[in-house]
């Protein structure tokens, strides 16, 4: 054993051992400082071995990092006591900032938009109070159907009224652009419907409308599987069952399979795995020939869904007028 | 529709099991609701304990003065004991038996007990335990050659399923059994049977009085003479077919009338002959002020738009709706006329939608019946009139105007895969077409059946029907593209833009009504018949529906409140249509200037300035108001809101007009900037505005930034004065400002300001 590695090892505890940063500055006086054995061995250094100078060397550089060591883990306790003496209840909510909210339809809204948008749609929004030629006429609506009646529709007049869905749009459309037409058309609608749990005279619909080359029922199924994939999840499957409406032919119902109970069976899909989504079909290609559109070039399919029913089901809101009465207590659960 | 799935059989027969045929009709033809059972429960053997029964004895039960004791013989040697309420029937009577064990239409599963202190070992039935029936007034009676212990599902129709249906406006034919039928033989690709019923020998040649005077509305009218009818009581199968399909029998001509129209979806009526003013039938319109009782118990008062039937006299009945109370058959009735008309459908819906009503019958001619069902109707209830009332067909008068055309329509078989995407073959197509009654020429000219002519006219109607039966199959695809949209118009990106802001101010945002119960636009468009007081004139202004969300919120404790809206208001116009600008509408609890700070971020935004002037508010009385570029912020008037609120509205067409297309870099780091603050004197009247704008027509463009920090009122000022603290901004894009530059400036501001406004610069 050297000189230096015993000075060493007793430093190295006394170090270690220092209690506080006094201690330890007295420590460092004691071992490192002008007058401390170290030092004085080393002013003799010329008169030393090289090995014994540069061991002796080694010795304080150690020493001086032991020295640095200790003090960092000694402030850090020091000032870590400080923060605990004067601790802050950090459960103490933070300042308030005032924020509001997108309506919940407008954020479901928003949604469908993008998804569409995703898919190359344009976005087309036309106007709520429109002449029955574009409500009805058209859309190869026959006077006999009972939407036109006075007991489902608000009339202004005769020939003008309250839009009773979204489609008078597509012939908005059709009739300001040529084909190909990929487009969406949200807005609201009216019906004379005694509001309750599920029905109100103002709603809201999103209906899409394609018209292209060579559209086929095939590409109406697939663009509504991947528009429910998107809304709902990707395992969802979609079906098409015939329906009827006055504007597409041939008209189908689409169900897509329950996303509450993974086409389990639960109330919400009223134990079938499958949950009305809205009516669809092959564009009539009277209501190309009423725009103008050479039915034998061009092809399309629509679909319609009511924007409401999806907010209902994803989020189980009970009762539709909740929608309407803007109560904070609902608008600011989303 | 429902449809009792025995019924169905009887016109095609299928082996696939109820649920599947069910799931597979959703697909092709209607919805289904569900699929019920009926009668008795077909499980566990349960028909079993059913049996024909003959009653050996019966004597008043020892303990109880409404029962008796009886001993039935159910052919198992040794008779039952049988305890029995019903006291329609003594020793000798054919009965109805269920046996222990045996559950009842109701569920209720039978015991062997004890009925005050005597064995009642099964239970003789009455119609209803069975579904038979409605009655319990006594125990049904059978036919006395029956041999006991047959079980009773031999010879009553015990148990049956129902298929709970909807139907579309389209398919009047699916309102019958037998279309239900033609359905599921098309999709199954099996035989049909033909329509039942086969006219009996007519029995006298009498005339019938049958006059139609609007053959439009009545395009058929065939009248049938019966005489000897035996009204009475249906045999237990037609009722258990009713009560099936959802119709309570009433007697057996009624049932027929009504089975008859469920068979095959054209309406019938059976009018007292005796009844009717000289046995004579009229079709015509009402007189004004005619009026008649109808079935339902209602007086109604007709007018020239209702097509009615009458005798020599009066009315007798609705055409196409109900029948008359004075004209019903009875039990006393002797000679029916039997009605198998047509109506057209609009007609019908009018008359149904003015007297505010709805039949069984009305719901099918809605929907368009064609003529030619008639016939058949009038033939299959001729038939089972003579079979179950006994009576004698004695005369016979078809009164008929033009028929709708049935179309022939050319079909190209390659056709179907171009719409559905997946081929479908041309001898699969034309098997489906000539099963739903469609006839197929070689070369593919298609003859619609009369039951479709009002709906399948075109060649893509005949795809459907092709179509319909191959949807499950039809596999996902996605368009071919040759052109792309994908973006939001610059407009609907500010929109979104707007409300963004508005909710990052604080607000929530609100959906109210369009339609409004008052406005303060006295052109705006009022509904001529509105669904409620509540909702009645089609809003010019965004603020109403905010203040009555604001109020709701109130009165439910909710703090705090600010919403804001954005949506189309309706601006009466020379023309038919108004315009529908979009409109944002905010409204908040707090003063004036909470709003304004929202309304100046929305400008912000949009990169636009905003000019506030003080103004009347356009429609009503407010405490503090300023027009902006697009509209009004506005203190709200106590009485509209209690409290301290505010709102603004602001058309957004006119302020998206106004926003720069880019936005171009402006060098504010190159040359720094002279900061200074700026206090002027000035009377009370002077607004702050005033003096900002008229310091920057004095400095130019070099005037950055001014912006009031301090409005301060007191004795240093004087009376009637204010002193107005501005902290300003100096800088040049070209060069730095020296303290002499910003000293020339500053200069012009105090001049101009002193000679135009009399402000002076505080010391």
């Amino acid at each position: 054993m050297s000189w230096a590695s015993d000075y060493l090892d007793e430093a190295r505890a006394a170090i270690v051992g220092a209690g506080s940063l006094q201690d330890l500055e007295q420590l460092r006086v004691g071992y490192l400082g002008r007058k401390s054995p170290l030092t004085l061995r080393l002013r003799e250094a010329a008169q030393l071995e090289i090995e014994e100078r540069a061991e002796l060397n080694r010795t304080k550089i150690h020493l001086e990092d032991l020295v640095k060591t200790a003090r960092r883990e000694l402030e850090r306790v020091a000032i870590e006591r400080v923060y605990a003496d004067s601790a802050v209840d950090v459960t103490l909510p933070g300042d308030p900032v005032p924020r509001g909210r997108l309506h919940l339809l407008t954020q479901i809204r928003r949604e469908i938009e993008d998804i569409f948008l995703g898919m190359g749609y344009e976005v087309f929004e036309g106007d709520e109070v429109v002449d029955a030629w574009s409500n009805f006429d058209a859309l190869t609506t026959d006077a006999g159907h009972p939407s036109r009646s006075q007991n489902d529709t608000f009339y202004l007049s005769e020939d003008v009224l309250l839009r009773t869905h979204t489609s008078p749009d597509q012939i908005r459309l059709m009739e300001a652009r040529t084909p190909p037409i990929y487009a969406i058309m949200p807005g609201r609608v009216y019906r004379r419907d005694t509001p309750d749990a599920t029905h109100s005279p103002t709603f809201l619909q999103v209906e899409a409308l394609v018209v292209d080359r060579g559209i086929t029922l095939a590409d109406l199924k697939g663009t509504v599987l991947h528009f429910f994939r998107q809304l709902f999840g990707p395992a969802r499957e979609v079906r098409m069952r015939t329906s009827f409406f006055p504007f597409t032919e041939p008209s189908v119902e689409f169900d897509v399979t329950c996303f509450i109970c993974d086409a389990q069976g639960c109330p919400v899909c009223k134990h079938s795995g499958w949950i009305e989504m809205g009516g669809a079909g092959w564009v009539d290609p009277d209501v190309f020939r009423n725009v103008g559109v050479d039915p034998d070039e061009w092809s399309g399919f629509a679909f319609g869904l009511g924007i409401e029913r999806i907010a209902m089901l994803r989020h189980g809101l009970p009762d539709l007028r909740l929608f309407w009465e803007n109560d904070l207590r609902v608008l600011e659960q989303f | 529709m429902k449809v009792p799935v025995s019924w169905l059989r009887e016109y095609v027969s299928f082996d696939l099991p109820l649920e599947e045929l069910g799931r597979r009709l959703v697909f092709t033809s209607c919805e289904v609701d569900r699929i019920v059972p009926r009668g008795v429960p077909d499980v566990d053997g349960n028909l079993d304990r059913f049996r024909v029964g003959r009653v050996l004895e019966a004597v008043k039960h020892p303990n109880a003065d409404r029962l008796q004791l009886c001993r039935v013989d159910v052919g198992e040697g040794d008779a039952r004991q049988v305890v029995c309420g019903g006291w329609n029937f003594g020793a000798g009577a054919t009965v109805a038996v269920a046996l222990p064990g045996a559950r009842l239409a109701n569920g209720l599963e039978l015991e062997q007990r004890k009925v005050r202190g005597e064995l009642s070992d099964g239970m003789i039935l009455a119609e209803d335990e069975i579904d038979l029936g409605t009655d319990h007034t006594g125990i049904m009676l059978l036919d006395s050659q029956l041999e006991p212990g047959t079980p009773l599902g031999d010879v009553l129709p015990l148990s049956d399923d129902v298929l709970e249906i909807e139907t579309g406006y389209n398919r009047p034919d699916l309102t019958s059994v037998y279309g239900i039928a033609r359905e599921v033989s098309a999709l199954l690709d099996v035989d049909l049977a033909p329509p039942p019923g086969r006219d009996p020998e007519r029995a006298g040649d009498e005339p019938v009085d049958v006059r139609v005077e609007d053959l439009e509305r009545c395009p058929r009218y065939i009248g049938r003479l019966f005489r000897s009818v035996a009204v009475g009581e249906s045999p237990p199968w037609l009722k258990a077919r009713l009560l099936g399909a959802g119709m309570r029998p009433i007697s057996n001509v009624v049932d027929v009338t009504n089975y008859v129209m469920l068979a095959f979806g054209s309406p019938l009526h059976a009018f007292d002959h005796a009844r009717l003013a000289e046995g004579r039938i009229v079709v015509r319109r009402a007189r004004d002020g005619e009026r008649i009782r109808t079935l339902d118990g209602t007086e109604r008062s007709l007018t020239p738009e209702e097509l009615v039937i009458a005798d020599a006299e009066r009315p007798v009945a609705v055409a196409g709706i109900m029948g008359g109370e004075e004209t019903e058959v009875s039990a006393e009735t002797e000679t029916v006329l039997l009605e198998a008309a047509n109506f057209e459908q609009l007609g019908v819906l009018r008359s149904g939608e003015r007297l505010r009503v709805r039949s069984e019958a009305q719901t099918r001619w809605e929907k368009g019946v064609a003529p030619e069902l008639a016939e058949q109707a009038a033939v299959y209830a001729t038939q089972l009139l003579v079979e179950l009332a006994g009576a004698r067909w004695t005369g016979d008068a078809d009164v008929k105007g033009a028929f709708p055309e049935r179309p022939v329509v050319r079909l190209r078989p390659e056709r179907a895969e171009q719409v559905v995407g997946i081929p479908i073959p041309a001898d699969e197509q034309r098997r489906r077409l000539m099963r739903l009654g469609f006839e197929v020429s070689d070369d593919w000219n298609v003859l619609v059946p009369a039951w479709r002519a009002s709906d399948v006219r075109r060649e893509i109607d005949l795809v459907e029907e092709v179509a319909r039966f191959r949807l499950e199959e039809v596999p996902p695809t996605m368009p071919e593209r040759t052109a792309m949209f994908g973006r939001l118009t610059h407009e609907q990106r500010l929109r979104r833009a707007v409300s963004d802001v508005l909710a990052g101010c604080g607000f929530v945002e609100a959906y109210t009504y369009s339609l409004q119960p008052s406005d303060p636009d006295p052109s705006a468009l009022v509904l001529p018949v509105p669904l409620s007081e509540q909702q009645r004139v089609l809003r010019t202004t965004m603020l109403f529906g905010l203040v009555r969300a604001a109020q709701h919120n109130v009165d439910v404790g909710n703090e705090d409140v600010a919403l804001f809206e954005l949506a189309h208001v309706y601006l009466p116009t020379d023309g038919a249509l108004p315009l529908e600008p979009w409109r944002l509408g905010g409204i908040a609890r707090g003063g004036f200037f909470r709003v304004k700070g929202v309304v100046e971020q929305v400008f912000s935004m949009l990169k636009e300035e905003p000019r506030f002037t003080a103004a009347a508010h356009p429609f009503m009385a407010s405490p503090a108001c300023a027009s902006v570029q697009g509209g009004w912020v506005a203190q709200l008037d106590p009485r509209l809101l209690e409290g301290e609120w505010a709102a603004f509205e602001l058309d957004l067409a006119e302020l998206f007009a106004q926003v720069p297309e880019r936005i171009l870099y402006d060098d504010v780091i190159t040359f720094p900037s002279v900061k200074e603050d700026l206090a002027f004197v000035v009377d009370e009247a002077v607004p702050a505005g005033e003096l900002i704008a008229a310091a920057r027509d004095a400095a130019g463009p070099e005037l950055r930034e001014m912006r009031v920090f301090d409005v301060y009122r007191g004795e240093q000022v004087g009376p009637g004065k204010k002193s107005v603290a501005f902290s300003v901004v100096f800088q040049s894009p070209e060069r730095t400002l020296a303290d002499d530059d910003a000293a020339v400036l500053r200069g012009r501001i105090v001049t101009t300001l002193r000679e135009r406004l009399g402000a002076e610069l505080r010391g």
